[in-house]
């Protein structure tokens, strides 16, 4: 199992905004999260990634404890974040945002092959490499956000609301995306409130309600459940 | 209306003070601009390092280019000592300032009390040295200090831009989570800055020490127009914060010569004020 949390449990100061969280994602898998807003999506995801401390429970990249590391090293274990809201470094160029995304020294090491292979994923932001990512459209910063956690050349991405706040058609080029990064080997993680996308990509997903796993399985069985057929796809 | 002779000395003796100013404000910017600490002790740092190569020149006769490279080792280790008081209690960038002018009061009494309140003066064989260029005259000790400004500038700038750690500060500056999400050590990286910053303190250090009078209560003289030299050159940008010190320098030169030396401190806060007003794109 690449990642595996048992029973993970993150808090803000007293607030518990996950209980006992246990999720797996296999080498290779792309599994899904999907919940209503407020559920703590992006909190697990961001105590995956090390942002935040978990404060109980297990969490195991390759059988290694992920809860002891520090932030900065979580990186270099093989987990880069497409975090929500894309949070590219406005003030930067595109390649500088993408150099950041391979500051740590192995994936340093690979720099001028990632970033072939990023430019060729996304060919728009070669043309714009120099442009400060801040003046970017939407969609071109999603690209940048995950160009960015591919340069990082990681084992596991996270990816937390890619399609947030972006114009349908361009929703369907980021799933495509998503789909190609499996290809190349690397899993996924996605935390999604766009259900119906989510589950259609996904080889497994979670539903995740008021900081807690209510349910799993493969995407068919979960539509079929009358509960999430109400509460998410409104039918 | 003064000859153009006086206004070509006078713009030039500016750009070399503006040099100076820059200098001094180098180190401000940076920790302004990319750790979000207004580090007002700065200027009292800089009149430490003015007064220790002072010292070191009349007592060992130490020549202050030997000096300065005593000085930026110790000086980087204070910067990382200041930070790590920083860290422990929390500053941030308003407490900064209370904490910093702190700082500066303690360091400019510790100042008198080692060398009193008189005036003094680093008597060296090259201070009064200056080539005459046409019919001007350039010292020689501001025309080095503003060459070292210009390069450390422009070195700063260069390491800001293409290395992987300039890379990585200004990141953080903008998102840290994100930065350390990414492996930069965000801590290691501001103790590394804090140390650069104070180290350029004690650079500019020397050159105040070679070319101006020192007195512990001179270390408040420079704080208003390096404050307007920082934000006009936009916090966190080296060549900035040397192009707007030469450019103020020169403007409050030009205005001493063509008004009068009381007007020199009106030019900085009103090109601070008008362009503050105005928000230019570049700016």
């Amino acid at each position: 199992m690449l990642l595996e949390a048992r029973q993970l449990r993150v808090a803000y100061g007293d607030a518990t905004a996950v209980w006992d969280a246990s999720l797996e994602v296999d080498e290779g898998e792309i599994v899904s999260v999907i919940g209503p807003n407020g559920a703590g999506k992006t909190t697990l995801i961001n105590a995956i990634a090390g942002l935040l401390r978990c404060s109980g429970g297990e969490l195991r990249l390759d059988g290694h404890d992920l809860t002891r590391v520090p932030a900065h090293r979580v990186c270099a274990q093989g987990i880069a974040l497409v975090p929500e809201g894309r949070r590219l470094f406005t003030r930067m160029s595109v390649e500088e945002n993408l150099e950041i995304g391979c500051y740590v020294p192995a994936a340093r090491a690979a720099r001028s092959a990632t970033l072939e292979r990023v430019y060729s994923l996304f060919p728009v932001l070669r043309e714009r490499r120099d442009a400060m990512a801040g003046l970017l459209s939407g969609g071109q910063q999603q690209m940048v956000a995950i160009g960015r956690a591919l340069m990082a050349c990681p084992r596991l991405m996270l990816f937390d609301e890619p399609s947030l706040g972006l114009a349908p058609a361009i929703v369907d080029d980021v799933f495509d995306v998503v789909r190609r990064v499996r290809e190349e080997g690397v899993s996924v993680l996605l935390v999604e409130q766009n259900v119906l996308k989510a589950m259609e990509i996904a080889d497994r997903a979670y539903v995740l309600e008021q900081g807690r796993i209510v349910s799993s399985g493969v995407p068919q069985d979960l539509l079929q459940q009358s509960h999430i057929r109400e509460a998410y796809l409104g039918v | 209306m003064p000859s153009f002779t006086l206004l070509g000395q006078s713009l030039v003796s500016g750009v070399l003070v503006g040099g100076l100013y820059g200098l001094v404000a180098l180190g401000l910017s940076l920790s302004w601009g990319l750790l979000r600490l207004v580090n007002l002790a700065h200027f009292a740092f800089a009149f430490l390092g003015a007064y220790l190569v002072y010292q070191m020149g009349t007592s060992w006769h130490l020549s202050p280019w030997w000096a300065v490279l005593l000085i930026v080792p110790l000086f980087f280790a204070l910067g990382v000592v200041q930070h790590a008081i920083f860290l422990y209690f929390r500053v941030v960038e308003l407490t900064s300032l209370l904490v910093t002018f702190g700082i500066s009061v303690i360091i400019e009494s510790a100042l008198q009390w080692i060398w009193t309140a008189d005036f003094r003066r680093f008597e060296t064989p090259y201070a009064s040295v200056s080539l005459k260029i046409g019919a001007m005259y350039v010292p020689v000790v501001e025309l080095i200090g503003c060459i070292a400004a210009a390069g450390l500038a422009w070195a700063t700038w260069a390491w800001l831009r293409w290395t992987y750690v300039g890379k990585a500060l200004r990141a953080t500056a903008e998102d840290p989570e994100i930065a350390v999400a990414f492996g930069v050590n965000q801590r290691f990286l501001s103790f590394l800055l804090s140390g650069v910053c104070a180290a350029y303190a004690g650079i500019a250090g020397a050159f105040i020490a070679l070319i101006s009078t020192l007195a512990p209560s001179q270390i408040w003289a420079w704080l208003g127009v390096v404050f307007a030299v920082v934000i006009i050159g936009r916090l966190g940008n080296p060549l900035g914060a040397l192009i707007a010190g030469m450019l103020i320098g020169a403007a409050e030169s030009v205005a001493m010569a063509t008004f009068s030396p009381a007007w020199a401190p009106v030019v900085s806060f009103s090109a601070l004020i008008v362009l503050l007003l105005w928000q230019p794109d570049w700016l």
